[in-house]
């Protein structure tokens, strides 16, 4: 056979097999239908008992698939004491089980929901197997199994989290954010240790301090002052660092922020002349208006928002502005007055 | 029998080896397509439920400008608004670009919407006509309509680019239907690698014969019509197979102008949209590759294989035939815009596998498989080749084509089931067949118009009538 005559029989015989898997498929499809259709009429059966946590109730045997899919959806739907109730009867009748085998043998999307499901089973069988999820191959599999563990209180210390999901070197999903506020909710301490810790990425001290931001701890200021002071002026982590100061509007960020206005980055001189704005910083409105002329747009609409937050000292200085022979500092302080008063130009 | 000359012989099998090898590599590349899609959707498989998106992405999406320009579209435009102000993300503003529309557009806005003249601060960093006027409303604090003169869809996107506050812009069709949830779908990427990725394609759908109410699809069917039922399979392979594998292996030349959501600051880099070119969405995405290359910056441009828009595809020849020539042509615009990167070992996979696959596939792919078609039955039938040609040629471009088309089918039924009814997909497997035997043909001759077109530097998009959703 040659090699011309070996192309033709390869493309029979590969287009043939692809017909027959087609095939399969569509038959076991037309099979699914009258699965699918039992299961829709099955789970409308059982749904009044699941609801009422009465499994007794129910007539033969239940599968255990629909049962805690059913039961799933159902915790995701209520708060409070209805939830509980629901977490108990689910917990009788086996749901966590059917999760936990999801969990050690489905496939990724399958290991993911399951890991989010067990969320909600604090038993100590289904934290070990969110433990040993911690390790999974698939990383949306892991950082879920991290968050399901940090929503029961027991995720591993936060430092030990770094290591073994790679935060920040392999792993950089801004959802470490909300993984911490979980931790830091009942440990904020391991939290606030990752700011401080040398050996631990500029992303995930950011998504530290994001994460504490929330509450409210104006002690976090002045480490977050320093640690944004002391970082690299070109990290893409310095401008995350000054929204959280800016968050915050306490004056013990005022230092990085004025450092921060004439930093070589836009994006970072942009982030610093909003907390200007934010924290309320007076003194800067001289370099506010100097950066009504910055070349980079983003910049100029910063200072300008940030002068008319200052109040009247900056409304002044926007005023000035607005009549002076700096075009692009003459744009942005009249239109941005003219924003605020609503009135045209 | 005629006695040829050896030299004839010699030619004509030249000639045939020539196709022969071309379709080959086309369809190595395209059963290697297969697998990075497969591995693609195994590694990060689709969201099913907008809620579990909500949740786990929702806190931390960053804010998004919606851009929909919009030329003479006074019938259906306070739906689309209406339908894309619903979109489920917790940060969004939706930016109606206003192309200088002849009809009512910009009036049916104002009325509908409750809009005054308003002033904004905004960038001017990239080029388009000026601007007439921005409108807005206390009561929708969501939407901003720009009125400016026309300049096709690429001037009136980067007026939009110019006027979003944003950190990312999603590019859309103001006639495309979005699904709801479709910006916490094409945003995942943007959270998980935020500092890496700077653009995401979506799966763009076909909506003719689906039921659709209030800018949603609600229940998907099959067209009855053939034209775009094929359409259907051919998107299978742009998107599910092609766009995924090349998003997966870091490679992807094209996001479509239907939906494509970008870092702002990234593209403005660029200089935003390209004039002058009817391939503007694949001429951006270029751009970008190129620029962050020159950079020596990290990046990713990711696709998501969600489906997050639904379009209406072209039911006439003559439109279709429109349409694919202005694909080819917008495809051999950019080709040679960059022609420089090509196979250049400095722009990485981006010279060698994304131009490389655009070299084989739209540039050659065309001309040689039309040559094809002519001259190696012809040359069997004179004799100056032996029947093993011919049969080869028909592998590569008929049974390969079989393969390929009902494989991809085989992807989108194992790892995502889209289409409802077993029916459905029996009658995608027989378009999988018959698209081989007289349309693949003539899709080619539409493509060597577009060469026709680009050779001659014709400009402009001709005319694209729509007939219309079928709407509840």
């Amino acid at each position: 056979m040659n090699p011309l005559q070996f192309l033709w029989l390869v493309s029979l015989v590969i287009a043939a097999a692809a017909l027959t898997v087609m095939f399969g498929l569509i038959v076991a499809r037309l099979l699914s239908v009258r699965h699918d259709r039992a299961q829709a009429a099955e789970r409308k059966r059982i749904a009044p008992m699941v609801m009422a946590g009465d499994l007794a109730a129910i007539d033969g045997p239940v599968d255990p698939h629909l049962l805690a899919d059913l039961s799933a959806e159902l915790i995701d739907m209520v708060r409070g004491d209805d939830r509980s109730a629901f977490v108990a009867s689910a917990t009788r009748m086996g749901v966590p089980d059917e999760f936990r085998s999801r969990l050690k043998r489905g496939n990724a999307r399958q290991r993911v929901t399951a890991a989010e499901a067990l969320a909600q089973f604090p038993d100590s069988v289904s934290r070990d197997s969110l433990q040993t999820a911690l390790d999974d191959r698939n990383p949306d599999v892991r950082l879920a199994a991290a968050m399901a563990l940090a929503a029961q209180d027991a995720a591993p210390p936060a430092r030990t989290l770094v290591d073994r999901l790679s935060l920040g070197t392999r792993e950089n999903s801004l959802v470490m954010v909300g993984l911490f506020e979980e931790i830091g909710r009942t440990r904020p301490d391991e939290i606030r240790a990752l700011i401080l810790d040398e050996g631990v990425a500029d992303t995930v001290k950011a998504a530290a301090i994001e994460a504490l931001a929330g509450t409210g701890d104006y002690s976090l200021v002045a480490p977050i002052n320093d640690l944004a002071l002391g970082t690299d002026p070109a990290s893409p982590a310095l401008p995350r660092y000054l929204r959280v100061l800016a968050q915050f509007e306490h004056p013990g960020g005022a230092g990085a922020v004025r450092a921060a206005l004439d930093n070589p980055g836009w994006a970072t001189r942009a982030a610093a002349a909003e907390a200007a704005g934010r924290i309320g910083i007076v003194d800067a409105r001289g370099a506010l208006a100097g950066l009504l002329d910055d070349h980079h747009w983003a910049v100029r609409f910063a200072a300008a928002e940030a002068l008319a937050k200052l109040g009247p000292p900056g409304l002044a200085l926007l005023g000035e502005a607005a009549t002076s022979d700096q075009p692009r500092a003459r744009e942005a302080a009249a239109l941005i007055l003219a924003e605020r008063t609503g009135a045209r130009r | 029998m005629i006695d040829w000359q050896p030299w004839a012989v010699q030619s004509a099998t030249a000639i045939a080896l020539i196709v022969i090898v071309t379709g080959l590599i086309q369809t190595g590349f395209y059963i290697v397509q297969l697998v990075y899609a497969a591995i693609a959707l195994s590694k990060r498989p689709p969201i099913a439920r907008s809620s579990v998106l909500w949740r786990r992405y929702g806190e931390q999406a960053p804010p998004v400008a919606v851009l929909a320009p919009a030329f003479n579209e006074e019938v259906t435009i306070v739906e689309s608004v209406r339908s894309l102000l619903a979109l489920q993300y917790p940060d969004f503003e939706v930016i109606v670009i206003n192309d200088g529309s002849k009809d009512a557009t910009l009036q049916r806005m104002i009325d509908h919407f409750g809009l005054s003249p308003v002033d904004r601060y905004h960038d001017l960093i990239v080029a388009h006509q000026p601007i007439r006027g921005l409108y807005a409303s206390s009561r929708i604090p969501r939407l901003l309509v720009i009125d400016k003169e026309n300049g096709g869809k690429s001037d009136a996107l980067n007026a939009g680019i110019n006027l979003a506050r944003a950190p990312l812009f999603c590019s859309i069709d103001a006639d495309s239907l979005l699904e709801s949830d479709a910006l916490l779908r094409a945003v995942r990427p943007f959270v998980e690698e935020p500092v890496l990725t700077i653009a995401v394609g979506g799966t763009i759908r076909i909506a003719n014969g689906s039921r659709i109410d209030s800018g949603r699809v609600l229940d998907v069917r099959l067209p009855r019509r053939f034209l775009p039922l094929v359409q259907i399979v051919e998107y299978l392979r742009a998107f599910l197979m092609a766009r995924l594998a090349l998003g997966q292996m870091q490679a992807l030349m094209v996001i479509s102008g239907a939906f494509g959501m970008f870092r702002r600051d990234r593209a403005v880099e660029v200089g935003g949209y390209s004039h002058g070119t009817v391939g503007e969405d694949m001429e951006l995405v270029v751009k970008l590759h190129r620029h962050m290359r020159d950079l020596r910056v990290p990046y990713r441009v990711e696709f998501i294989p969600e489906p997050v828009c639904w379009t209406e595809a072209p039911d006439s020849l003559t439109i279709l035939g429109r349409q694919r020539a202005r694909w080819q042509r917008g495809s051999l615009e950019t080709f040679f815009r960059h022609r420089d990167m090509v196979l250049n070992p400095r722009y990485g996979r981006i010279g060698m596998v994304g131009f490389g696959q655009v070299l084989i596939v739209d540039v050659l792919g065309p001309i040689i498989e039309v040559l094809g078609y002519l001259l190696v039955p012809l040359l069997w039938a004179l004799g100056l080749l032996s029947v093993d040609y011919l049969l080869a040629f028909i592998a590569i471009t008929f049974t390969l084509g079989i393969f390929v088309s009902v494989a991809t089918l085989i992807l989108e039924e194992i790892q995502l089931k889209r289409f409802p009814k077993a029916r459905d997909l029996a009658i995608l497997t027989a378009v999988a067949v018959v698209e081989n035997f007289g349309y693949r043909q003539l899709s080619n001759l539409w493509r060597m118009r577009g060469w026709w077109q680009f050779l001659r530097k014709q400009q402009g998009w001709g005319a694209m009538t729509r007939t219309g959703f079928q709407r509840d």
